[in-house]
């Protein structure tokens, strides 16, 4: 791929048409070599000289009042040099503008077990440690509500004192057709109880905050987070300081998965930490801070109800759902809304409605996680279609066929839903699977089971209300031949910055290795909104695509000129300038920019994204969340043994199809399929974020123990909250459809999430394929297994 | 005994510790009570090998002690006195990648990067051991070998078909070098340390 | 991340310098072998000394000694190194293979096999962070003085989460245990005491030096069966070994089943009573049977007990039938028989 700049070696093979030079090749990521040498700089590998290292005092207790807090013992301390606590910051801030109910530091109240209530800076971390444990909090404790039955049920002991109702920290009903009517007069009628536990997102680089206040009152602060642009925003509102004082810079992420889109209390700590010292500040999370910082996927509990026709057609859903968030609001706004509204497609239904209601509890507050929202009610819809296939005798793919909503239509909650490639993948993963000659034809014990779902390209709306583009992104290049992008996207390990390399080689007539990117830095890079709802590809793509364009456009303009023709008659590729209809005519691209550089002068441009906003979404309240540019698809068949004497599940393999419009990178899209299966079987088998409640059964079957375990997390290390290792991981079999959408880049749609959802239900139905049994409340550990199989013995199954 | 004593305040006393990083002589003062792990990355400033779960459960500080893979948040700084520590830093020779490192950007077996470091130390040695005792390196023995390693990124998919790879690449490179007499790949600086190393 | 608090490190060289530090050092000493699960503890707060002795470089310790068909293992034997030890993985087959599964590659390199038999014993109410275990108001072995596994009860019943206790018993192992008074030889069976503050019986001034294991007669089977959620980093929540001695006449004339992972203690079950029973399925389920009647898992360490009570039949089950020579896994058709039994 990298021949030398100046290489006179003349080639006459160099491709026609001025795309698809770079793109869709299988490269791998653009800086992968870095992090395998150990140069790789991550938040924690960053040393400033002078440099303190903060810790933050805990609550120990789910649910109490702030008494009174004596620092005085801790300040004492030698190799102390500041401590805080949360009345020297009180401004509320929130990721969703509307609901800002978190404080850096508690003030008044703690909420869970682990609220952050002080935070000390001292000069290691080990002294930082024992300064917490010197000082003194003393708690008036209430009563604390871990189920959202409790909290439901106690609406007089509010955990948010200012909240208006109860609880209840948000509720949505939306209502399409004529849902009872078409109830009354379905063929079939399913009827489901689900629950889908807390999981959380395990990325292995614990969260980590360096902030410097320096001399010339400029706050720098690098932290592992998504969303550098609304930590910005909030570390502004929050430090009263005007965003221009402020510079928030985002290293290499060590992973994310949702798990850092917001600001924690360890941005805000360190950076308050080192105004009052004038030092460089470092906060490095325990692995059970990350636990507790959690935000991960929320509890729900659901009730589903479906009309069918008897040949398998869908006619009505009503769904019903209960969130449990945990102790603050998060993006809960936004996930009580995808609770509903991502059921849209990819199946079409006469009739729909939906009540979400989400809860505040005494627990680490629940947000996104990879799917956000909508990997809870996909596993409902998709275990109740299996029942449906069952009951009318239809093969579970053939039902799923038969109510495809389509291409360039309209959901019934109105949205605009452009490409879909869901019949493609419904076709690759039955063939690869063998469904039709093997599907019935196992022995007991084994099964296959399918699933499809689809997702959003980002969301129309921008978390706060605005005009202003959701990406910017700016191309540099010059008389050295190479290519520098600037943005503010998040590369999270996903490659974002591959995709943009991509993207402007593309354009450019340059190789990948031939763009540098510098991302995620608001003193150099114009404002991405973040890596979340897998909005990078299409939106920093399309701004990418759109600066690369007007520079190419320059490039050949500047070509066509020396060489007496017209712009179209220029190809850039391969490191050359060339004609189109002569490749004996070419020059090297560094004289390409040469040329431009002197016909234009300094070579740059920008380019940015705005979504659309007519005819993608319904104008009933509401009717913008869960709205997209564009929608990826996705087609699982997973194959499972269960082992009857023990109850144990294998899954063995799973197959997944996903239509991500354009593979612009197929090795990294399959990278990210494969990555989204794997974290999607483990919820079904191994993981639960489980927080201990003495009053009631957890799990399904394990009492936790008396009074005093309120609030614990019941896994908060790794060895406890088990992640699947090589050995626990299935056969992953990743397949690309590419359906182009003409929002997307290229024609390029999200990949990084969407390949989640329907794992999970693919793999539910697969057991019920192996065993005949239901799991409809996950996990689905052995003893469940083992009881649903007493119970169909007996004769009354679960 | 009850070992419920309050631990003293962390003085400012430091040890001397000498030994061998990637094949070059080191010498770090460091606390008595640092890990090996807060001595390579406060005391060294190789940041390359990660900390990822405090406690010996996730792999991602996985260093090569004495030719074996082992958790440097689980090994005492004073104990590698005199011994033989590989990190990521020293993979692969003269800038070009190790056949490791580039099967794993080629194949995409690293995302976000941060367990790759100490996964490549586990194959690593997986590979030296397969060389050295003559087995075929599969997609079993490598399950196998990183089963200590968390990834949460990847699906392990491109990892294992990444060392695979690369295990291909240094069988034939290492049969290569053999017919040509000069030596095999037994000479290297990873398989020094483990003759030299002994066992602990 | 979590740090070490400061404390002295010792590295002698021989047993008997190992023995005057204890001495000296005297209430707030520990011996330190391979550390990986020392120091979790340690970082977490659970212990803590001022002094820890490292035993690594004591070359004694590191023996590995054949005798008179049987085997000396120095204390300091790592876990990997006997795994694929030819010696032992030839004549202790069940105990190499209950080695190779603890925790994870890199740990295995790092642990000792004294290590592992001396391992703290393990709760999910003290494995756990400083703040955690406050926020719980302490327990029996942390800082307080209630019991959340069994409330009212006066003794920790945290569990022995040691893989190669339960083979070791199988294979009739003894320990050798060096104190100021000199050397004493002990049945691993008999190393545990049901306090799970204090489960191994040695003495502070005392050093495990090594396991022995006697030859094996020809005529002995032993199978190792351990369940954990995970098939790598995980520790046993279901850690049984199974043996039976078998006559000329491939009739059953002794043997146990020895099972850890449930308090502090092993159990031991004695099977001579069922001297001449053939070895098929119905045995295989007998003992299934005994060891799910005399168990009774405790919710000491994670996953519902009820379910672990019938997974250590299953285990045991599943070991017999191993030994039977009968497929491990029933068929789904049979397994409909013993239906009820399940």
């Amino acid at each position: 791929m990298s021949q030398p700049l100046d290489s006179k070696d003349v080639s006459s093979e160099l491709p026609q048409q001025p795309s698809r030079h770079i793109l869709g090749g299988r490269h791998g990521k653009a800086d992968s070599l870095d992090a395998m040498t150990g140069v790789a700089r991550y938040t924690d590998d960053i040393s400033l000289p002078r440099m303190l290292h903060a810790k933050i005092l805990r609550s120990p207790h789910a649910h109490a009042e702030i008494v009174r807090i004596d620092v005085s013992a801790a300040e004492a301390l030698d190799g102390v040099h500041a401590v805080v606590v949360g009345r020297e910051m009180p401004t509320c801030y929130g990721v969703i503008p509307w609901t800002p109910d978190e404080q850096a530091l508690a003030t008044d109240k703690v909420r869970y077990v682990g609220d952050a209530v002080a935070a000390v800076a001292a000069i290691s971390e080990e002294i930082a440690n024992l300064a917490c444990q010197l000082i003194e909090v003393e708690y008036k404790v209430l009563p604390a509500l871990i189920t959202p039955e409790a909290a439901l049920q106690h609406p007089e002991i509010k955990i948010h004192p200012n909240n208006k109702h109860g609880n209840i920290t948000k509720s949505v009903q939306l209502a399409f057709g004529d849902v009872d009517g078409q109830l009354e007069a379905a063929d079939l009628v399913v009827e489901g109880h689900y629950q889908f536990h807390g999981t959380t997102h395990g990325a292995l680089e614990p969260h980590c905050a360096v902030a410097y206040f320096d001399t010339r009152q400029l706050l720098t602060v690098w932290s592992s987070t998504q969303v550098p642009h609304y930590l910005h925003r909030e570390l502004a509102k929050v430090l009263g300081l005007p965003t221009y004082q402020i510079r928030v810079i985002q290293p290499l992420v060590g992973g994310g998965f949702g798990g850092k889109s917001e600001p924690f209390d360890l941005e805000f700590a360190a950076a308050l930490l080192s105004i009052r010292t004038g030092r460089p500040v470092k906060l490095l999370y325990t692995r059970e801070e990350v636990f507790l910082a959690h935000r991960g996927r929320h509890p729900f509990d659901m009730n589903y109800r479906t009309g069918f026709s008897k040949d398998g057609k869908i006619l009505a859903v009503d769904a019903r759902s209960i969130l449990d968030g945990g102790a603050y609001s998060s993006f809960g706004l936004v996930t009580t809304y995808y609770s509903g509204q991502l059921l849209g497609s990819p199946y079409a239904f006469d009739s729909y409605r939906f009540d979400s209601t989400r809860v505040y509890t005494n627990k680490p507050a629940c947000g996104p996680k990879r799917g956000h929202g909508s990997v809870q009610p996909r596993f409902a819809m998709e275990v109740q279609l299996d029942k449906a296939a069952v009951a009318l005798g239809l093969d579970p793919i053939e039902l799923r066929r038969r109510n495809f909503i389509g291409e360039n239509t309209t959901t019934i909650n109105e949205f605009h839903v452009g490409s879909s490639g869901f019949l493609e993948c419904l076709d690759s993963v039955e063939q690869a699977s063998g469904w039709k000659q093997r599907r019935g034809r196992l022995p007991r014990g084994r099964g296959l089971g399918v699933a499809g779902s689809t997702y959003i390209s980002g969301t129309n709306y921008c978390i706060y209300p605005t005009e202003l583009p959701q990406s910017g992104v700016q191309i540099c290049l010059d008389r050295s031949g190479r290519v520098r992008v600037f943005a503010g996207t998040s590369d999270i390990g996903q490659g974002s910055s591959t995709m943009l390399s991509v993207i402007a080689a593309e354009e450019l007539g340059v190789e990948i290795d031939d763009v540098r990117v510098i991302a995620a830095d608001s003193d150099l890079c114009p404002v991405d909104l973040g890596a979340y709802s897998s909005r990078i590809t299409l939106m920093a793509g399309n701004a990418c695509l759109s600066a690369a364009k007007d520079l190419g456009g320059k490039v050949r303009d500047a070509v066509a000129k020396s060489w007496g023709c017209s712009r179209r008659e220029v190809l850039l590729a391969g490191r050359r300038a060339q004609r189109l209809d002569d490749p004996s005519v070419w020059m090297s691209i560094q004289d390409a920019f040469v040329l431009a550089e002197i016909a234009y002068g300094t070579m740059g441009s920008t380019g940015s994204y705005q979504t659309p906003r007519q005819e993608v979404h319904g104008e009933y309240r509401g009717g913008t969340i869960g709205a997209s540019p564009a929608y990826s698809f996705t087609a699982h068949i997973a194959e499972v043994e269960v082992d009857e004497e023990t109850g144990e599940i294998e899954i063995l393999h799973v197959w997944c199809a996903h239509d991500c419009g354009k593979a612009l990178s197929p090795v990294l899209v399959e990278g990210q399929i494969e990555g989204s299966v794997y974290m999607g079987a483990a919820e079904v088998v191994l993981e639960h974020h489980h927080v201990m409640d003495s009053g009631l059964k957890a799990d399904g079957s394990q009492r936790d123990s008396g009074p005093g375990v309120e609030g614990l997390l019941a896994a908060s290390s790794l060895l406890d909250y088990r992640m699947p290792t090589t050995l626990d991981t299935p056969q992953l079999h990743a397949m690309i459809v590419e359906k182009p959408d003409p929002r997307g880049p290229y024609g390029a749609k999200e990949a990084g999430e969407g390949p989640l959802h329907s794992a999970i239900p693919a793999i539910v139905n697969a057991i019920y394929d192996a065993i005949g049994v239901r799991i409809d409340q996950l996990p689905a550990t052995p003893s469940k297994i083992l009881a649903a199989l007493r119970a169909q013995r007996s004769g009354n199954p679960l | 005994m009850d070992g419920r004593e309050t631990p003293p305040h962390p003085g400012r006393q430091l040890e001397l510790v000498e030994f061998t990083c990637n094949g070059e002589p080191a010498a770090v003062a460091v606390p008595s009570h640092w890990t090996l792990l807060e001595m390579l990355r406060y005391g060294l400033g190789l940041t390359g090998t990660k900390q990822g779960c405090d406690k010996g459960d996730c792999g991602t500080c996985t260093i090569i002690l004495d030719g074996q893979p082992a958790l440097a948040c689980l090994t005492l700084a004073l104990s590698a006195r005199g011994r033989f520590v590989q990190t990521v830093e020293g993979l692969g020779v003269g800038g070009q990648p190790h056949p490791l490192q580039a099967a794993f950007a080629r194949l995409g077996a690293a995302q976000c990067g941060f367990c790759t470091p100490g996964m490549l130390m586990s194959a690593s040695a997986h590979i030296e051991d397969a060389v050295v005792q003559g087995f075929a390196v599969t997609a079993e023995s490598v399950s196998q070998a990183l089963a200590g390693n968390l990834c949460r990124c990847t699906g392990y998919t491109k990892i294992v078909q990444a060392v695979v790879e690369a295990a291909k690449e240094i069988a034939r490179d290492s049969r290569a070098v053999d017919e040509a007499g000069m030596g095999s790949l037994a000479d290297s600086d990873l398989s020094a340390a483990h003759q030299v190393g002994g066992r602990s | 991340m979590l740090r070490l608090p400061v404390f002295a490190l010792h590295e002698p060289e021989t047993l008997g310098q190992v023995l005057e530090l204890l001495r000296i050092h005297q209430p707030s000493v520990g011996l330190f072998a391979g550390g990986t699960d020392l120091l979790p503890n340690i970082k977490l707060g659970q212990t803590y000394r001022a002094h820890w002795i490292s035993l690594r470089r004591v070359e004694e310790l590191h023996e590995i000694t054949p005798f008179d068909g049987g085997l000396r293992l120095g204390a300091s034997s790592g876990l990997a190194t006997l795994a694929t030890d030819p010696d032992l993985t030839a004549g202790w087959p069940a105990l190499a293979q209950a080695l190779d599964k603890i925790a994870s590659p890199q740990i295995r390199n790092m642990a000792t096999l004294g290590g592992n038999l001396c391992l703290d014993t393990r709760c999910r109410y003290i494995n756990q962070s400083q703040m955690w275990r406050q926020a719980l108001g302490g327990c029996l072995k942390s800082h307080g003085d209630q019991c959340h596994v069994v409330p009212g009860g006066k003794g920790c019943v945290a569990a022995l989460s040691a893989d190669s206790v339960a083979p070791l018993i199988a294979y009739g192992a003894e320990v050798d245990i060096l104190g100021p008074s000199g050397l004493r030889r002990i049945l691993v069976q008999d190393l545990y005491d049901s306090d799970g503050l204090h489960h191994v019986r040695c003495q502070p001034d005392e050093v495990l030096t090594a396991v022995v294991l006697p030859a094996p007669p020809a005529t002995r089977h032993v199978r190792y069966r351990k369940w954990s959620v995970r098939k790598s980093i995980d520790f046993p929540l279901v850690s049984v070994a199974v043996r039976l001695d078998v006559d000329a006449q491939g009739l059953l004339s002794d043997g146990l089943i020895a099972v850890a992972a449930l308090g502090p203690k092993p159990r031991v079950l004695p099977l001579g009573q069922l001297r001449g029973r053939v070895l098929d399925e119905q045995l295989a389920h007998d003992l299934g049977q005994m060891a799910f009647d005399r168990c009774r898992p405790l919710p000491n360490i994670p996953y519902d007990p009820a379910y672990r009570r019938e997974r250590l039949a299953v285990e045991v089950r599943r070991a017999v039938r191993d030994m039977a020579g009968l497929p491990i896994k029933p068929l789904a058709a049979r397994l409909a028989l013993l239906g009820d039994q399940l």
